[in-house]
């Protein structure tokens, strides 16, 4: 089996990037050459980092949506499959990101005002320069997934910052390695109750982990990473067909083939576009929203106002599902699927609702409310 | 693979006839799959089945009578039975040649099927009940209709394996009524694949509205404890840590078929084209006649997990006849003609030959094709004891909102009356709580709509109403069990064939006084029910619909269930019984059928269930004979 | 397209289904219904029932009591321009022109699944286990 697929399933790309020495370790070592790490210090950054983790993979959800919802009904099949099946995993993402956090004692923060990114926004913890909007499908919209979701080659730099959504797990991944090793395992308590579990969260291709252990956390990040990151010049295995119908593409991927209206054939190479069949791509059967919508563009208590309120509180429901099915009630989420196709529906109500300007659409602006 | 010879021939990729495809590919023989749909439908591939069924569900959308079989290609070439073809029958000199039955009456047969890749399981419900022990024995325990020639302990292993290649949910534990008990019927320890699927908030709110206080009804100076039971059902939600099973094997030294164990959870099978979609029932309310995302179970996914390696499929191939060697009797091939277009009269003939031949192409079909092939009907059995659940709807307004149109079909029933000593008397019945309002009876709610604009309402008025009395309907059905009749029965006449040739099922059918004696009663315990819900009745029945009877002075209609049964029953002894308790023609030696057509009675239960656990008993016997 | 039936249609609509202008254009509906009555009725007649309706909400000023009882004497009755107002309802309600599915979108954004506490089915699915609850709209 090719060292590019999730262990768990020998059919799903799974790249994780090479390691190299970690920015953070690399500091505390300068600062302090002799003294052995601080396991405090570890976990404090931990706890820290792996909440910027949750923070980091829910900001790319409503961009996604966004374009998803934006689309309009029984039009670009391909497309609409394809970024349902990458949000779905990005939600994925997120669970999993709190099962580590929560596996270590930390506390999930996920319906605090801070928690919801304000659009136009740079993702967080991730130092380049592009921006992530609110906005329809288009070309460009999805040049901008790409850009999420592939992780160039980054020399190596100073700073504590990330280049890339990668280079910042790769750190986590170390400190909770360390970490585990100061504490003998202690630092894992092994707790079952506080663990979402595929019971309650599936139709994903990614399966849920729940975290026990170390090796669960690590596979759990290496599912993270390995859907979109790494994808740099350090991997490349001629023996091995990364393509075809039965295998499941890495994110960056499945954003290229909607960007090249094209297909991957079995013997491309990851480093090349598509060049399988095409596949229909409309960029036209789309609704028109406004770039960035916020609800203060409209006199409060308006009709298209108290739309998009709704729209807000909903979300808002959703987040708190989330928080506290992440905060010890697991079960909760069941429910939280409701709300999630409840948001849907809400959101294409508003992109085919007229917003100001003739011709612009309304949109979900995905807002904190009380 | 194309050989000249195969070890098996099936007709039909509908349940039956998939679950054998794939248990012998899967024990290395060589199958050949005839079907008589189009091309399209059986496509395996992500894109291809995923084009087809969009196709389906779009044609759905835009049907104005969403009936069972609305979403799904009605073919001139293999044609299906369609509910809308109902229609009175002037005289029995005259038969109603409306759809593609041709209903000799004197009343018309009420359900339909579809003939197509997948079978009707594309449009069933999933209520998956198991029989009950006493339905096996009606003759012994009731006097009436016939025995089963083993018991319902012999079928038990497998139930199992049907309940794993369907994929129920449900909880064991629950299954508690007249002749179930857990334990008893299910075995210690017994668990389905997946956690029960949730009852409707419907459900809830009839089984709270008398605050605790039991239900009782009268019946035959009889009084019965109402129950409620959350039904066992063919669709997807929460696997079941405890479900140990992971798939039906071929023991070649048993010479068995058994479940294999695993350690790993239960994966709950998604749809054709994406294996994460359709894991859970997504509520999309429409199970009869489509579900979008392929939660509900349908033959195809089990056609999917066949060996193709050692499968060949041929579509477009209608069966017109079995042919048989008149000195040994045994079957030498199987007569088909292939057509090129749905609607095209243009076909190709073509034999299908292989060792063993096996029909399972439904139960008014393998009838049909029997006769019309003169074969297997020495007991002069073939094509009689047609039988279908007769189903009396009741319905009303609640005093306080359930939200029908909400989740599956169905999720609970009542099984108090599916078994006792009043079988001798008049029918049994068991009671699902429908979940989708006065939708089957009377079209609402959009005729909930058209009655109140007609009225005159419009604006807030018409919202507010709209909003009071649909949010109030309730829906009971009194799926009551026909016994076998050997009046009741499929004949084939040649001055009724379809467009390529092929006869047209003639259906003969009427409802008995025990029937008729059903229908009183259950009324008698609807009206009860009602009273004690305090729900206000709405039913009304009519000699203009052709499916009434009347009894008594007082008009009863009912509908089908579309639980086709009984038309080449199984049987101890080849005077009474076109197959024997291996399903094997008792006339021929090489040729098996399968399907509902073998069940001797029905019971109370979906016979979907029943009917897959019949076939695995009849793949063990098929592939005992190929070894030996 | 004729901006003002267009603008008296919406108007009139939302007086017809007791639903919001909003609520409406949020289904997309309005321009398909739109088009579905103008291409089905008599130009003549339809004309009228533009006229009147703009008559009664230009006459009323907004007193909905008033719009109501004009809409009723005026509109409604079967008599008046060939039913064209319970027409325009049923296909807001039902998505069906007469017997027919307009479109696979008006099967999906019909109102009656609204005012039900429901969605149509086969579309708009609310999610595992949904039906154990009532409505999120309650």
């Amino acid at each position: 089996m090719s060292k590019f697929f999730q262990k768990n399933n020998p059919k799903r790309q799974r790249f994780v990037p090479e390691d190299k020495p970690d920015k953070s370790l690399l500091k505390g070592r300068a600062m302090a050459d002799t003294a052995p790490p601080d396991p405090e210090e570890i976990k404090k950054r931990l706890l820290e980092n792996l909440q910027q983790a949750i923070k980091l993979e829910h900001s790319t959800i409503p961009p996604y949506l966004c374009a998803l919802y934006s689309i309009k009904d029984g039009t670009n099949e391909f497309a609409v499959n394809t970024i349902r099946s990458i949000v779905v995993e990005e939600m994925l993402h997120m669970v999993m990101a709190a099962n580590i956090l929560n596996a270590i004692g930390g506390k999930p923060a996920i319906n605090t005002k801070d928690f919801i990114p304000g659009y136009p926004t740079k993702l967080p913890m991730i130092d380049e320069s592009f921006i992530v909007n609110l906005e329809k499908f288009s070309k460009a919209s999805v040049d901008i997934f790409l850009q999420i979701e592939k992780s160039a080659e980054h020399p190596e730099h100073d700073g504590d910052d990330y280049h890339s959504i990668g280079e910042f797990y790769m750190a986590v991944r170390r400190d909770l390695i360390k970490l585990n090793e100061l504490t003998n395992g202690e630092i894992f308590k092994g707790e079952r109750q506080p663990q979402v579990t595929s019971e309650q969260y599936y139709g994903s291709g990614g399966k849920l982990i729940a975290v026990y252990k170390l090796e669960d956390a690590l596979e759990a990040i290496d599912e993270i990473v390995g859907q979109g990151e790494g994808i740099d010049n350090t991997i490349d295995d001629p023996d091995q067909e990364m393509f075809g119908e039965d295998i499941e593409y890495a994110h960056y991927f499945r954003f290229n083939e909607i960007y090249h209206g094209q297909k991957y054939k079995p013997t491309d190479s990851v480093h090349d576009d598509p060049s399988g069949p095409p596949v229909n791509v409309d960029w036209d059967a789309v609704y028109n929203m406004q770039l960035n919508p916020k609800m203060s563009d409209l006199p409060e208590g308006s009709p298209v106002w108290q739309k998009m309120y709704d729209f807000n509180k909903t979300y808002m429901a959703l987040l708190n599902n989330i928080h506290d099915a992440c905060n010890g009630q697991p079960s909760l989420l069941i429910t939280g699927v409701g709300l999630m196709y409840d948001l849907k529906y809400k959101a294409i109500e508003l992109m085919k609702t007229p917003f100001g300007e003739e011709g612009l659409m309304a949109g979900p602006s995905f807002e904190y409310v009380q | 693979m194309k050989c000249d010879e195969y070890d098996v021939v099936i007709v039909g990729s509908g349940i039956a006839g998939s679950v054998m495809a794939k248990t012998l590919t899967r024990a290395g023989k060589k199958v050949l799959l005839l079907e008589a749909g189009l091309q399209a439908g059986i496509a395996m591939d992500k894109e291809g089945a995923y084009q087809n069924y969009q196709f389906y569900l779009d044609t759905y959308y835009k049907a104005a009578a969403k009936v069972p079989n609305s979403p799904y290609p009605n073919l001139p070439d293999a044609p299906s039975p369609d509910v809308l073809d109902i229609a009175p029958i002037p005289n029995s000199c005259s038969p109603s040649t409306k759809g593609y039955l041709v209903q000799a009456g004197p009343i018309p047969f009420a359900s339909d099927c579809y003939r197509g890749p997948g079978g009707t399981t594309l449009h069933w419900l999933g209520s998956t009940p198991r029989m009950l022990p006493n339905d096996f024995q009606m003759q012994t325990k009731y006097g009436v209709a016939v025995d089963w020639p083993f018991t319902y302990y012999d079928l038990m292993p497998y139930y199992e394996m049907a309940e794993n290649e369907i994929g129920i949910a449900g909880d064991v534990k629950e299954q508690i009524g007249p002749d179930v008990e857990p334990v008893k019927n299910y075995g210690k320890d017994y668990v389905f694949p997946m956690q029960k699927i949730p009852q409707s908030y419907l459900d809830q709110t009839i089984i709270e509205i008398t605050n605790g206080k039991t239900v009782t009804v009268e019946l035959n100076k009889k009084e019965y404890t109402i129950s409620y039971v959350a039904t066992p059902q063919g669709r997807n939600s929460i696997p079941e840590p405890a479900y140990k099973y992971a798939g039906v094997a071929w023991n070649k030294k048993t010479q068995k078929l058994e479940l294999e164990k695993t350690d790993a959870e239960y994966d709950p099978v998604g749809s054709l084209w994406d294996p994460y979609t359709g894991q859970r029932c997504e509520g999309n309310s429409s199970c009869v006649p489509i579900c979008p995302v392929q939660a509900k179970y349908n033959a195809l996914k089990t056609l999917r997990t066949a060996d193709h390696d050692n499968l060949d499929i041929i579509t477009q191939a209608v069966a017109s006849q079995v042919l048989y060697d008149k000195g040994s009797m045994d079957i030498t091939g199987i007569e088909y003609k292939k057509y090129r277009y749905g609607n095209s009269p243009i076909y190709e003939k073509g034999i299908a030959k292989g060792k063993i031949y096996v029909l399972a192409a439904s139960a008014i079909e393998n009838a049909k094709l029997l006769l019309a092939s003169g074969i297997a009907n020495s007991s002069d059995q073939v094509g009689r004891n047609l039988m279908d659940h007769m189903v009396m709807l009741t319905w009303g307004l609640l005093p306080k909102k359930g939200f029908p149109y909400r989740g599956p079909g169905s999720t609970t029933n009542i099984p108090t009356f599916r078994d006792g000593d009043f079988r001798k008397e008049h029918a049994a019945w068991i009671s699902p709580i429908d979940n989708w309002g006065w939708a089957w009876p009377t079209f609402a709610p959009g005729s909930d709509v058209s009655n109140a604009v007609g009225q005159g309402m419009f604006g807030k008025q018409l919202r507010d109403h709209l909003s009071d009395i649909i949010p109030r309907q309730l829906l009971l059905h009194f799926e009551c069990e026909q016994l076998p009749e050997p009046g009741n029965r499929v004949t084939i006449d040649p001055r009724y064939k379809d467009q390529l040739g092929n006869y047209r099922p003639v259906i003969h059918y009427n409802a008995s006084e025990y029937m008729q004696r059903s229908f009183e009663a259950a009324k008698k315990v609807s009206d009860q029910l009602y009273k004690a819900y305090n729900v206000q009745d709405f039913t009304s029945y009519s000699a203009q619909n052709p499916d009434h009877v009347q009894y008594k002075g007082k008009v009863y209609n009912f509908a089908g269930a579309g639980h086709i049964v009984g038309t080449h029953r199984m049987g101890s002894d080849s005077n009474s019984s076109v197959v024997n308790p291996d399903q094997r023609t008792w006339d021929h030696g090489n040729l098996y059928l399968v399907g509902c057509g073998n069940m001797p009675t029905l019971g109370t239960s979906n016979p979907t269930l029943t009917m897959t656990a019949l076939t695995y008993k009849a793949a063990e016997a098929i592939l005992k004979q190929l070894e030996n | 397209m004729n901006t003002n039936n267009h603008a008296t249609f919406l108007t009139i609509s939302a007086y017809l289904t007791g639903f919001s202008e909003t609520d409406l254009l949020g289904t997309g509906m309005v321009d398909p219904y739109y088009a579905a009555i103008r291409d089905n009725n008599d130009p003549e007649v339809l004309g009228y029932f533009y006229q009147e309706a703009a008559t009664i909400l230009a006459d009323s000023h907004g007193d909905e009591a008033e719009i109501n009882e004009a809409i009723a004497a005026r509109l409604i009755p079967d008599s008046c321009y060939n039913g064209i107002a319970k027409t325009i309802i049923l296909l807001w309600y039902t998505g069906n022109y007469g017997n027919d599915v307009l479109s696979t979108d008006s099967y999906k954004e019909a109102l009656v699944w609204n005012v039900a506490g429901a969605h149509p089915p086969g579309a708009k699915q609310p999610g595992y286990g949904s039906w154990a609850l009532p409505p999120f709209s309650v």
